[in-house]
């Protein structure tokens, strides 16, 4: 093909910035987890929701990349062999969660308290932590603060008020209730466990696989790898979308949408290839990726991230759409939420996902002049980046109240960011930039749009 | 007296020079022709291959596709026209509250938007690729050769129309010869 490949040079060099960066990470890590459990002393409230979305910030890059890499496979993909391996590293970040998840289980009691003390307990919950709406109650409205004593002193209409309140609040019970057989705390952890083992098993499985290959060079490899990629796909829709019920749809126990593991899938999507990008144009820059990683790659990884997005707009706006259209109560509690609920000091964020997710992204993508710029590839998929990290936050947050930001944020994110980006750039170092015993490794380096 | 032999009768009716058909075995060869024919300013001809062939756009000199604009233009038509009929119907002509939502709102305007958005992309990539290829048409001059059956199977062909500006019998067919043609065969067709 037309690059000579010198197959020992693929590594990270010394004098390069990737070049020790796990040691930087794992410092900012380390701190931001420190003085984030200062803030769990502090605010445990607002730690375990600020934790929550920076543990989902990064898992949903690590389950990207785990998909992607598994794609790769099931197709039997010649192009993407050179930017596979990096895929793979991100993917190789997937056990740390494992450890990662602790500071979630400690703060369960605080996060799913609408369900897992029973249902009685999780309403008093909801209800301190819901902000009063005025005199207008709204369907999504869980404000139980209405005292219930009857005395002879109360209107007409002040009764009625509370007999609507009653009975929102006896619905809500028993919609919760009618969820105890799968919201309920042993199979939850039951679950959590599953997950964890799913993801552990997957992602050393297929590093192992591909790394392995460095050494042997054998064919074999590539083949179990392929055969396995179908269990593994399987296995990884059944987990991500499971665990997005349990972490993040159960935080709002009464609601429900048969549309959100597809619509975190697609986030997930969207930030991998976005990262993708990012990671190899940094690697390019600064040396072994170079002649690996050509226009060609980019003009393929442009087209994969403005598919992606395009799907992740179709299914949020599908998601929203059905609730929206057949508003029943129980569905338009997250919508509301993030609306004209706490305050309506959602709102801005929400229209920024429109706009900054889906409208801006998917016009600067469209052509295939910008997808093979890479100066203006990278700016869309920075933006993207960007966007999934807001709109995980706007998943998560607005379940606390209103939109308003802490420090715990920031230090949850760093720690959070800073430990499972320390096992990827170890991973990093490790090994060979590109699958070097990989057999359609030439096939990559030489490969072209028509 | 004029013999037999001297006789040359010329059955049908008049035929005139269409283009030259260069043959070739492999896709390398077919390749470095076009580039040859490329440097040679012919802007009239093409090369007919069993299988498309990586860098063949650029050997030959094309340049980006304009589909992709004409598709935008469907896409926008689309969607303006989408938009514009709803509001009219639903907002402006014949309000109805359907389901408690105000008749001219966005949100249930969309898959409407989204769908016609892609009827006419659909359409205008279609017919936009027709008018770019020139089709329908119902023959082609290559066809006269009885050789050209081969560009489905083994073989590689370039033609060169003689109503290309640069077309010269002689020089053309030398540049063929040139370039490593198995065969330079002149095709003919009829006259209109």
């Amino acid at each position: 093909m037309h690059a000579v490949v010198d197959r020992s040079d693929y590594r990270i060099k010394p004098d390069s910035v990737w070049s020790g960066l796990w040691k930087k990470t794992a410092a900012l890590g380390i701190v931001g987890l420190v003085v984030s459990a200062v803030g769990l002393g502090q605010d445990p409230k607002r730690f375990a929701y600020s934790y929550l979305f920076a543990f989902f910030a990064f898992l949903t890059l690590g389950l990207g990349s785990l998909f992607f890499v598994m794609i790769q496979y099931i197709t039997k993909a010649g192009w993407s062999v050179s930017v596979r391996r990096t895929a793979e590293f991100f993917m190789s970040g997937l056990p740390i969660f494992a450890v990662l998840v602790i500071p979630v289980l400690i703060s369960m009691g605080t996060l799913y308290g609408g369900w897992l003390g029973g249902h009685e307990g999780g309403h008093e919950a909801q209800a301190a932590q819901s902000v009063s709406h005025g005199a207008v109650a709204k369907p999504s409205d869980h404000s139980h603060a209405v005292p219930t004593t009857h005395g002879p002193a109360v209107s007409l209409e002040e009764r009625n008020a509370r007999a609507v309140e009653d009975a929102k609040h006896k619905q809500h019970a028993a919609l919760v209730h009618g969820k105890a057989g799968y919201l309920n705390k042993s199979f939850f952890l039951i679950r959590v466990a599953f997950y964890a083992l799913v993801w552990i098993f997957l992602s050393m499985r297929f590093f192992r696989w591909s790394t392995e290959q460095d050494v042997t060079k054998s064919i074999a490899n590539t083949l179990k790898a392929q055969q396995f990629a179908p269990i593994g796909l399987m296995l990884f829709a059944v987990t991500l979308t499971f665990a997005g019920v349990d972490w993040l749809m159960s935080l709002e126990p009464s609601w429900y949408s048969t549309m959100f593991g597809v619509y975190l899938f697609a986030g997930s999507n969207v930030v991998t290839m976005a990262v993708l990008i990012l990671a190899t144009l940094g690697l390019r820059k600064n040396g072994p990726l170079a002649h690996a990683v050509t226009i060609e790659h980019y003009h393929d990884m442009g087209k994969l991230l403005f598919g992606w997005n395009a799907f992740w707009a179709y299914i949020a706006f599908s998601q929203f759409f059905l609730i929206w259209y057949s508003a029943i109560p129980e569905e338009l509690v997250f919508f509301h939420m993030r609306w004209t609920d706490n305050g309506g000091t959602w709102k801005g964020i929400t229209l920024a996902l429109v706009v900054m997710h889906f409208v801006v992204p998917f016009w600067l993508l469209m052509s295939r002049n910008i997808k093979r710029r890479l100066g203006l590839l990278a700016t869309g998929a920075l933006i993207l980046v960007c966007m999934h990290v807001v709109e995980i936050y706007w998943i998560v947050m607005p379940n606390l109240g209103p939109l308003h930001f802490h420090w715990l944020d920031v230090t949850c994110f760093l720690g959070v960011g800073g430990l499972y980006l320390t096992v990827v750039f170890r991973a990093m170092e490790g090994h060979s930039l590109i699958p070097i015993g990989d057999p359609r490794l030439t096939r990559a380096l030489g490969f072209e749009n028509a | 007296m004029l013999t037999k032999a001297d006789t040359r009768v010329v059955e049908g009716p008049p035929k005139r020079v269409a283009l030259l058909l260069a043959e070739y075995d492999t896709a390398a060869e077919v390749m470095h022709a076009a580039e040859r024919v490329r440097d040679a300013g012919y802007s009239k001809w093409d090369t007919h291959t069993p299988f498309p062939i990586h860098g063949m756009d650029r050997a030959m000199g094309l340049a980006d596709s304009r589909l992709g604009w004409i598709v935008l233009c469907g896409a926008l038509t689309g969607l303006t026209a989408a938009f514009t009929m709803m509001y009219w119907m639903n907002g402006v002509d014949y309000r109805i509250v359907i389901g408690g939502k105000p008749p001219d709102t966005i949100p249930s305007m969309v898959p409407v938007l989204f769908e016609l958005t892609i009827l006419f992309s659909a359409f205008a990539a279609v017919f936009g690729m027709f008018y770019m290829n020139k089709l329908p048409r119902h023959n082609h001059p290559v066809f006269e050769s009885d050789r050209f059956a081969k560009a489905t199977d083994d073989k590689f062909f370039l033609s060169i129309e003689s109503d290309d500006p640069r077309f010269d019998l002689k020089a053309t067919r030398k540049l063929l010869v040139a370039s490593h043609a198995t065969q330079v065969e002149v095709v003919e067709e009829e006259e209109e």
